[in-house]
């Protein structure tokens, strides 16, 4: 009996990254079952466990591999998105501290590990070459994401979006696998190369079944990144959640979910995409339209970024309509931007938000005057959020645009400008809330300092981005070229 | 392979003759005297307090999700426990895989023990 | 499959049926005389000579009783759940070899029902089934005492399920083989060679586990007269309340059997090479059988007069803490000393 028929070591080496965090996860674990009584160490832990796996990513990284005999790939672009849940990891565990504080259950170790678990199971899914794996990491992810949203167990809202979540997270991840199951009822394989071998031949055994089961796989991934019409549980989810567990919810799974997506149909499904161009226009059409017009009407802050993200789901999939490289780059672009952003909102939310209280935008009238700093910082991510110049958010809106412009998708671009016009609105009433309105009650701000100096880099990060560009441009171009 | 499985469907068919049989014959022979105290479910000879489908204990629950867990597992290591002998001429990576596998799980157990997901007072 | 063949099926199924239906009987005439003489009572000696039809005078009586259907209970399952319980305890003897092998009308034919090769897994596939027979009998009695004992009496079966399936474990990598003559043939030869002696570890918590299982004393929790009346049965009575006692022995028997099969090298006869010694060696691998067995069946009666009964508490104790633990070390070691000895 030959082992390395299975797997060699340098499968073992390649999932390093993973392995890493694994172990974090289950030290972080060790330490909470140990009843150590400062959390400041299980963070620690945790960050420390982040930034090895994010070394090792950075050492596996070079020419493509390929692992576990098909199962896994790993490139530069897969490098690419592991660094960015690193980063949304190790942000969300700094603004998550003082939150978790003020919301009387910081000493619990799972929180961190869940993240970390979370992280796993979101690199599997862009490493993967293989439907199998997708729903793996898919799974990890979700399951991980379930009881982080429900982490505050004697809030009864948190408590109703994660049960939300997971009834509606387990539909979806039917959907997810029946699809599989078609696609390889059709195809004959999960894996890949099999299924873009298996179409170029022509030997797929019905074409009814791949259609359906493609169209399952999508409603899947439309569930999981929230796109109309998949995406009425995220308003509720979103409000519901504790507000850090929402900025890490709204970036990493999005971005793992359109990373996946873009392998599946830039890898797989290469040969017919074009078949589904229509489909990927009214998705992008309706999401970036229903999502800015629900956001317009919201007063509850944490609910109008819930419905923002949706709509910046829709400008996201315009890059998987148009699917080349230089879309692809923009999509990537558009990700670290969006996240990042999102995130440091979210600190700012969290770090106002009161006991037992979701804010409302007339909560924030006044706050430039107190706080004049995180107020120009918010200011910052709305603006960037919206797409103004001269901020990463227009960068990234003008490459998305762009791309899809030289395809000749001018109509759909023209809606998108409309949504991005329309949602200057609602982005901008927060900050009319908070420069040019009287404060009717003073808001009691609760954050730590490290959290504070990580937004303000955030923003400032934003503006030179936007400026200058280049350098991430370089990197999402080089990282968007190993998969187009 | 399937001709083994023949005396099993005898025997089933015989079992489930057996006990349906059984059932037929106790709904026909033997008295049947009804009213409604008799009938009643048996409460130490009084009335009934309240319904019937109370609320019982989470750990119930618990005990199940764990059992589901640590039976999965059993499930893995019943093909590696058969393999196993015909992998060792390979080396002994077949035993330090399921260590591997074993270790992360013996994790879960401690952790789910010092949790006190075991303890019933 | 040839006439002869499917004759020869049939008469292996109805004499194992047979032969389980009359040690059913003789468990129970066993177990109140046995009861009877521990206590210095004299037990059942009316009914024909030394109480030996005392059994079916009690099967008689059963199909007298009447049968009742509590108000509120759920009809359907409530008739189904001693069913459930009963067909895969009687069904679950088809695989374990009771003997070595016979030749006649010239063609060799295995003292055993069934010759699977996945044997063990389908024992434990089918006493798990019984579980949902116990459960669902507790839920549809629209009976309190009906409901907590099923409930117990679930929680603790897959709790002790869990410690049986892991000590069996080490029992198949020594054997390699989930096949029951395979795991036999490995305990051939020599008197040390039985499982037992190899596996001490595994041999108790394998016992303690089938004690659990079967719901006998010291682990009888989902009776437990004295606190749930008579637990998930309370409100069974006649032919149907005869099923659960049915199927409660036929699992002991089972579970007798396989205890030797796995321990004590089944029908092996120690120090003796069966197969050379013909139709001879085929009745004293039967005898041997039935000798071990009947031993096992003796020790589940003498356990119960022995030892008090667990709180439900110790019980859990025992089986997660205890056993499970153990289980996992005992498999540990075993594949650790496979490996050291392999690699010499």
């Amino acid at each position: 009996m030959d082992i390395s028929q299975f797997f060699t070591s340098a499968d073992l080496f390649g999932i390093a990254p993973e392995i890493i965090l694994t172990v974090t996860a289950l030290s972080v674990l060790t330490l909470e079952m140990l009843h150590v009584s400062r959390p400041g160490i299980i963070l620690m832990v945790a960050a420390l466990g982040l930034f090895l796996a994010g070394a090792l990513a950075i050492n596996t990284s070079g020419d493509e591999q390929i692992l576990f005999g098909g199962m896994l790939v790993l490139n530069r672009f897969s490098v690419f998105f592991d660094f960015l849940y690193i980063t949304i990891g190790l942000l969300t565990l700094i603004f998550s501290q003082g939150y978790l504080e003020k919301r009387g259950s910081a000493s619990r170790g799972e929180y961190p590990a869940l993240i970390l678990f979370a992280i796993i199971g979101m690199m599997l899914m862009t490493r993967a070459n293989d439907l199998v794996i997708v729903f793996l990491g898919l799974e990890l992810l979700s399951l991980s994401l379930y009881i982080l949203v429900g982490f505050l167990r004697h809030d009864q809202l948190s408590n109703e979006s994660g049960l939300k979540y997971l009834l509606l997270g387990a539909f979806a991840t039917g959907f997810f696998l029946f699809g599989a199951a078609l696609t390889y009822g059709a195809a004959g394989t999960t894996n890949y190369n099999g299924i873009v071998t298996a179409i170029t031949n022509n030997t797929i055994l019905s074409d009814t079944y791949l259609f359906l089961g493609i169209g399952l796989l999508l409603i899947g991934f439309a569930f999981k990144v929230a796109l109309v019409p998949f995406h009425m549980w995220s308003p509720d989810v979103y409000q519901g959640a504790p507000t850090t567990v929402t900025g890490f919810l709204c970036t990493a799974p999005k971005a793992a979910g359109f990373g996946a997506l873009i392998i599946l149909f830039n890898r797989a499904f290469v040969d017919i995409h074009y078949q589904w161009q229509d489909i990927f226009w009214i998705l992008s059409a309706m999401t970036m339209t229903i999502g800015n017009i629900s956001a317009l009407i919201q007063h509850n802050v944490k609910r109008m970024l819930a419905f923002s993200s949706v709509s910046h789901a829709g400008f996201l999939i315009m890059g998987i309509l148009v699917l080349n490289e230089t879309s692809i780059s923009a999509v990537l672009f558009y990700l670290v931007v969006y996240s990042v952003v999102n995130l440091g909102a979210f600190a700012i939310v969290s770090a106002a938000e009161q006991e037992e209280r979701g804010l409302n935008l007339k909560d924030y009238r006044g706050l430039a005057a107190q706080h004049p700093w995180l107020s120009a910082a918010m200011t910052i991510f709305m603006l960037s959020l919206a797409g103004f110049p001269p901020t990463a958010g227009f960068v990234a809106k003008f490459g998305l645009f762009s791309a899809a412009v030289s395809q000749g998708y001018i109509g759909l671009v023209i809606i998108a400008v409309l949504n991005t016009l329309i949602s200057i609105y609602y982005y901008l009433r927060l900050v009319v809330n908070m420069y040019m309105q009287k404060e009717e009650s003073t808001l009691i701000l609760s954050y730590k300092m490290l959290a504070i100096v990580f937004v303000g880099l955030i923003a400032i990060m934003m503006i030179i981005l936007g400026i200058t560009p280049g350098y991430l441009l370089e990197i999402v171009t080089e990282a968007a070229s190993t998969v187009a | 392979m399937a001709e083994n499985y023949l005396p099993i469907l005898v025997i089933f068919v015989l079992a489930a003759g057996f006990a349906f049989v059984s059932l037929i014959i106790t709904h026909l022979v033997g008295p049947r005297v009804t009213n409604a105290v008799k009938m009643m479910p048996y409460e130490s000879g009084v009335d009934q307090v309240g319904k019937t489908r109370i609320r019982f204990s989470i750990r119930f629950f618990l005990i199940a999700l764990l059992f589901i867990i640590f039976d999965i597992e059993i499930v893995f290591l019943y093909p590696w426990a058969v393999v196993f002998k015909d992998f060792l001429s390979a080396g002994s990576f077949i035993f330090f895989e399921m260590v591997v596998f074993l270790a992360i799980l013996a994790f879960g157990f401690i952790y789910v023990w010092r949790n006190g997901a075991l303890e019933w007072e | 499959m040839d006439l002869l063949g499917f004759i020869i099926i049939l008469v292996k199924v109805l004499v194992v049926f047979a032969a389980t239906m009359i040690t059913v009987m003789g468990m129970i005439y066993a177990e109140r005389r046995v009861s009877a003489f521990m206590q210095g009572r004299l037990g059942p000696n009316r009914v024909g000579p030394k109480g030996l039809l005392q059994p079916i005078a009690d099967g008689i009586k059963f199909f007298m009783k009447e049968d009742l259907i509590p108000s509120g209970a759920d009809k359907p399952i409530f008739i189904l759940a001693p069913a459930i319980l009963l067909i895969p305890a009687l069904m679950t003897f088809a695989v374990i070899p009771f003997g070595s092998s016979i030749t006649i009308f010239g063609r060799e034919i295995a003292l055993q029902v069934a010759d699977v090769n996945v044997g063990i897994l389908y024992i434990l596939a089918l006493t798990s089934i019984g579980v949902y027979g116990i459960v669902l009998a507790g839920w549809s009695s629209n009976s309190k005492y009906s409901l907590l004992g099923g409930l117990r009496s679930s929680a603790q079966l897959i709790s002790y399920e869990l410690a049986m399936g892991l000590a069996v474990v080490s029992i198949i990598l020594l054997a390699g083989s989930l096949r029951l003559n395979d795991i036999i043939a490995d305990q051939q030869g020599y008197f040390l060679s039985w499982n037992v002696f190899k596996q001490p570890l595994a041999f108790i918590i394998f016992l303690v586990a089938v004690y659990a299982e079967t719901n006998r004393l010291p682990f009888d929790l989902t009776e437990a007269e004295q606190e749930l009346v008579g637990g998930y049965h309370t409100e069974y009575s006649s032919l149907k309340f005869a099923m659960f006692f049915l199927a409660e022995y036929a699992n002991m028997i089972t579970a007798a059997a396989l205890t030797v099969t796995l321990f004590f090298g089944g029908w092996d006869v120690p120090l003796l090479d069966e197969s050379s010694l013909g139709l001879l060696g085929a009745i004293l691998s039967v005898l041997s059988f039935i000798l071990k067995m009947a031993f096992f069946l003796f020790l589940f009666i003498w356990v119960r007069w022995t030892f008090p009964r667990f709180r439900y508490d110790q019980l859990m104790r025992l089986g997660w803490k205890v056993l499970l633990p153990l289980a996992l070390v005992n498999i540990f070691l075993t594949g650790g000393y496979l490996t050291l000895t392999a690699m010499k």
